[in-house]
């Protein structure tokens, strides 16, 4: 193609969480320009999905859509969404980075997000944002705060009825557009990539995802989130408000049969804050946590733990084995009580919570730059103990969760230090 | 009570190298089909193997109850295979209820077992071939005596579980005379019917076990009642002696090679871990189905006078008196027995808690 779009940059950033955002932010605040490849429609990752974080219980959102503001309007970033990239070469000490756009179908400089196109669309689908709990249109902006704002089409599913092209004020609906490619040149390159929770099929014994009242621990962000699918926490076989709530602790991490023998580092905390939550919301739910050890490891976290512990949910030291369900629906969970006599035990419960681990979410040693994988698929340190950011690939640098399962808090602190080793090499070259 | 530091690498003589990985998690008692309120297990046995509880290991009767189904080796956590762990803690038993002593050296010592069988196979078969009377009348004493020697072997065992499981920790002898306990034991013997409760019950180990144990105590039947004469009689292709023999010598074939075909390929949990004494059962089992078929078939086709009869039926009885001298009381054979008993004795702990059972 002869009109490749061409950016030349300082850094590259690849992935748009809190760590990718907070390392951009870092490197422009400094004067080097930047560009975002994300591949999502919107920027945030997955933090601008989360409900509250721990141990603050802070509005998750509050936090990451200033950061995401900034990015989009900062005069030396460069934000590229649904967008993917394809190769990246290093040659002379310059990145190269195939880079490709994905069609939304509409033309992104008229449009004016003004959702007419996502009212008169008739066709509905699961909206993968909500975790498949609440519905979108086949045009539609993927969320509420998202950045930009400007609608996706989903041609898989959109039936050509054309209603959207003529409600559209700015005639900017394209059923043409194709992938367009984009290149990036950059002297640094800083992988933000993050990770995805253990897929709900892990474990054949967990119910494959197929008991509807087993859900996700994103899911239950979902159900919290004061703009979530329901607007409230039902549960979503039946939709009823769940009287009884358990977590299952390590249900995809610290298991070698799973694949996923390390320990996530975050579970316990989030288990303990929506239990708080929900405690909150459904102040006469009975809310057990199933674990084989609480991790309360950072700042404030002991005590986050013990206020749970206080508050009057439950905390049984038990790995869960099996869940099965009843004909309601309601999960019925098989542990060992390890208390008194001990004995197998089966625990009925109307809504449970996999309390899912944290695996990579992008193989970035296919890029060939020079950086390993550890056994589990995320990127090695060149040397741990001398700094958090550097891999082994000249001028590639890590940032949050591509590295390893960590929290909100050391991925920010650690995207400081990738920007900052990142700065250090480009003004060496 | 008396802790032993050294217990858990004991019981890893016996197999179980993995266990000290366990973090004590439960996952292997909740996921367990048959572990019961009243006998939960693998996780409280690891746990007292690890910390040393020499007399609770001992006296426990929860190995008998387990059938291997391997669901906790397949999802334990730390893959520390407390399916094994439970194998394990069965050799370990038997070697404790053993009294001669020879279970605990072949279980530690591998191989010797296998070396000592086949030893004493080339002395038998020495013997039984430089014997210059009529063979055919020394068989059948020979087998005569098989019922007599496997009893008195049995009967210490059995006396000694009942000393370790329930006089010891129980304080004196106790017994349940309930009727429905007696049946059951019985019925659990014949049955082993909570190999079904296991979740995904594997019917290939299953049938393997029903055609083996069949065929087995089909050969016994004919051993101890001596209806096999083949150095004596003709036998016809389709009679009730061939019939049997027939029968029993393709069942133990048959399931003796799924056997072997499964532990070859690791098919199954259970499968995955082959102790020396394991391959020496099942090949023994296998010989013992081939030798009889050849006997029986020597017999039909060319009669009882055939030179090569005479030799293949010296060999079929020299197996079969190895089998009963060195592998029956010495290896896992004897689990059979154990597993209804177990049963039992876990009736007479409950009616001793409640006060209910027969005591001296």
């Amino acid at each position: 193609m002869s009109n490749v779009e061409k950016i030349e940059v300082d850094a590259l950033v690849v992935g748009s969480g809190i760590a990718g955002l907070q390392s951009a932010l870092d490197l422009a605040d400094q004067g080097y320009s930047v560009a975002i490849v994300e591949k999502n429609p919107s920027i945030g990752g997955k933090m601008i999905s989360l409900s509250k974080v721990f141990p603050t219980l802070d509005c998750a959102s509050c936090i990451t859509t200033p950061r995401m503001a900034s990015v989009s309007h900062h005069p030396r970033i460069t934000t590229l969404t649904y967008s993917t990239v394809d190769a990246i070469k290093r040659e002379n000490g310059v990145f190269t980075a195939a880079v490709t756009r994905k069609p939304r179908y509409i033309d992104e400089k008229e449009c004016i997000s003004c959702k007419r196109c996502e009212d008169v669309c008739p066709v509905y689908l699961p909206d993968e944002y909500e975790q498949g709990m609440g519905a979108k249109k086949t045009i539609s902006i993927p969320f509420t705060n998202a950045i930009p704002q400007y609608p996706v089409m989903h041609p898989e599913h959109c039936i050509r009825c054309g209603a959207c092209a003529r409600a559209c004020p700015k005639d900017c609906i394209e059923f043409l557009q194709e992938p367009a490619p984009v290149e990036i040149k950059a002297k640094a390159v800083i992988l933000a990539t993050g990770y995805e929770t253990t897929p709900m099929t892990a474990k054949k014994q967990y119910g494959l995802g197929e008991l509807p009242n087993v859900i996700s621990p994103m899911a239950a962000e979902r159900l919290l989130a004061p703009h979530g699918p329901y607007g409230r926490v039902l549960r979503p076989s039946d939709g009823m408000v769940p009287g009884s709530i358990a977590y299952v602790q390590c249900a995809g991490s610290r298991d070698k049969s799973i694949g996923v023998p390390y320990c996530s580092r975050v579970c316990c905390m989030y288990a303990i804050k929506q239990a708080i939550l929900l405690s909150g919301s459904l102040p006469i739910a009975d809310i057990t946590i199933y674990y084989m050890d609480i991790r309360a490891f950072g700042k404030g976290y002991e005590q986050f733990y013990n206020n749970a512990r206080a508050m009057g949910i439950n905390f049984v030291k038990a790995k869960v084995a099996r869940i099965s369900e009843d004909e309601k629906h309601n999960p019925i969970l098989r542990i060992e009580r390890q208390e008194g006599t001990s004995a197998p035990e089966e625990v009925k419960h109307e809504l449970v919570v996999l309390s899912q681990g944290l695996v990579p979410a992008c193989d970035v040693s296919g890029y060939g730059l020079g950086s390993e994988n550890n056994d589990f698929g995320f990127v090695k340190l060149s040397d741990e103990t001398v700094s958090s950011a550097v891999t082994a690939g000249a001028g590639v640098f890590a940032a949050g969760t591509v590295k390893g399962p960590r929290d909100i808090p050391d991925s920010v602190v650690d995207a400081g230090s990738a920007a900052m080793e990142a700065v250090s090499y480009i003004r060496k070259l | 009570m008396k802790l032993n530091p050294e217990l858990i690498d004991e019981i890893k003589k016996y197999g179980a190298f993995d266990i000290s990985a366990c973090f004590n998690c439960g996952n292997c008692t909740a996921v367990c089909p048959l572990s019961k309120e009243d006998a939960s297990f693998p996780r409280k046995l690891i746990r007292a193997g690890h910390v040393g509880m020499e007399e609770k290991i001992g006296s426990a009767l929860e190995p008998w109850h387990c059938y291997y189904c391997g669901e906790c080796s397949a999802t334990c956590p730390r893959e520390a295979q407390p399916g094994e762990y439970m194998m394990a803690l069965r050799r370990y038993l038997i070697a404790r209820y053993d009294i001669t002593g020879l279970s605990k050296l072949f279980y530690k010592a591998g191989w010797l077992q296998t070396w000592l069988t086949a030893g004493l196979f080339a002395a038998v078969l020495w013997l039984y071939r430089s014997y210059t009377g009529d063979f055919g009348a020394l068989a059948a004493k020979i087998e005569m005596a098989f019922p007599v020697y496997v009893t008195i072997a049995l009967g210490g065992y059995i006396l000694n579980m009942y000393r370790h499981a329930i006089v010891k920790p129980l304080g004196g002898i106790k017994a349940s005379l309930k009727p429905a306990h007696i049946v059951e034991t019985f019925v659990h013997g014949f049955t082993q019917k909570n190999f079904i409760g296991c979740e995904e019950t594997d019917w290939t180990r299953w049938i393997a076990h029903l055609l083996v144990m069949s065929g087995y105590t089909l050969t016994l039947v004919i051993s101890n009642l001596h209806l096999l004469e083949p150095l004596n009689k003709r036998y016809p292709v389709i009679g009730p002696v061939s019939l049997l023999v027939w029968y029993a010598g393709f069942a133990i074939l048959v399931g003796g090679g799924l056997m072997t075909l499964r532990r070859v390929f690791k098919s199954a949990e259970s499968s995955k871990f082959s102790h020396p004494s394991d391959w020496l059962f099942v090949i023994m089992m296998f010989l013992i189905g081939v030798s009889t078929l050849a006997t029986l078939g020597l017999n039909v086709l060319r009669g009882p006078a055939d030179p090569l009869l005479a030799q293949v039926y010296r060999v079929n009885i020299a197996i079969e008196t190895v089998w009963i001298l060195l592998v029956v009381p010495f290896t896992k054979w004897i689990h059979i027995f154990f597993r209804p008993l177990a049963v039992y004795f876990q009736h007479v702990r409950k009616e001793v808690e409640a006060g209910t059972a027969f005591s001296l």
